[in-house]
């Protein structure tokens, strides 16, 4: 099931013309942050899934990547309704906006900052509480010695939290990078 | 795979599997693995083999108020020492009675 990648503008025709083809039900539409990973790149990528409903085995992806500091897309949701829904839930994990959708949240509080499923986001009352991960196997106490290990979504502490306050605030692939977890690395830039 | 065709409701520890290898507890999203172990030397080596130890599994806990049931600690554990359990947990009074050491775990 690979994707096929369509420019932004192109989403909404690129999808009118899938459902014309027959592909009528709209499985699924999600958001995938690329940042942060080894080779990824500054961009939201959005994909849908569609499948056709006579040949049930067949399916349409359709991707298109979106600039992670402004991310715009038509809606889908005069196309398929149930879509609607989706574009709720990535638009406010992700902080994408689906023009001519229904902005309303699905899930989160009202009062909620942030875009929770942005792997820039920072766990930050993890960071704070001890991780039962900290300790090795044959520990009972975590040893603050050696490679300590992190967990995943509290980046180490020297680029979040104890960062040099002189220093310029860390940039989103920074902090993603940082925040995957693992053995402690030692700052590999500056 | 050992997922809910053979039920959902809880995971048991197969303890002597454990190596208190803190795999579980590392991949858990929850937090809710809680490992204690320590290293003992092996005992019966033979003569003149070089001494080595071993790690000993003194606690270990799920926190079932936390716990949501994703299964990865059982997908992850290289050894093969959580397994899904049809049971439910029971209810408690108080969260803190929902942590359950070794001797729920196991039972």
């Amino acid at each position: 099931m690979s994707a096929s990648t369509v420019p932004p503008a192109d989403w909404l025709a690129a999808a009118t013309a899938a459902r014309a083809e027959g592909f009528t039900f709209c499985e699924w539409l999600a958001a995938v942050d690329e940042i942060g990973r080894p080779g990824g790149r500054d961009v939201l990528r959005v994909l849908l899934v569609l499948r056709h409903l006579e040949r049930p085995t067949q399916t349409r992806v359709l991707a298109t990547e979106l600039d992670r500091d402004a991310p715009r897309l038509a809606s889908l949701r005069t196309l398929f309704a149930g879509a609607g829904w989706h574009e709720r839930e990535a638009g406010e994990m992700f902080g994408v906006e689906f023009v001519g959708g229904d902005a309303r949240r699905l899930l989160l509080a009202a009062e909620f900052e942030g875009t929770p499923m942005r792997k820039d986001e920072v766990l930050g009352a993890r960071s704070g509480s001890p991780w039962p991960g900290a300790k090795e196997p044959g520990e009972s106490d975590a040893s603050p010695s050696r490679r300590r290990m992190v967990p995943p979504g509290v980046p180490e502490a020297e680029v979040w939290g104890d960062r040099d306050p002189a220093a310029p605030a860390p940039g989103p692939a920074e902090v993603a990078g940082s925040a995957v977890g693992g053995r402690a690395r030692r700052r590999r830039t500056r | 795979m050992s997922g809910p065709a053979s039920g959902h409701g809880s995971i048991r520890l197969v303890e002597q599997n454990c190596t208190s290898c803190m795999v579980c507890a590392r991949e858990c999203p929850s937090w809710c693995i809680t490992i204690d172990s320590h290293t003992e030397p092996v005992p019966d080596l033979p003569a003149g083999a070089r001494e080595r130890t071993r790690n000993v599994l003194d606690r270990f806990e799920i926190d079932w108020s936390l716990c949501m049931y994703c299964g990865i600690c059982v997908e992850e554990c290289p050894f093969d020492a959580l397994a899904w359990e049809p049971a439910h947990t029971d209810a408690a009074p108080s969260a803190l009675v929902l942590r359950h050491g070794i001797d729920e775990l196991t039972r």
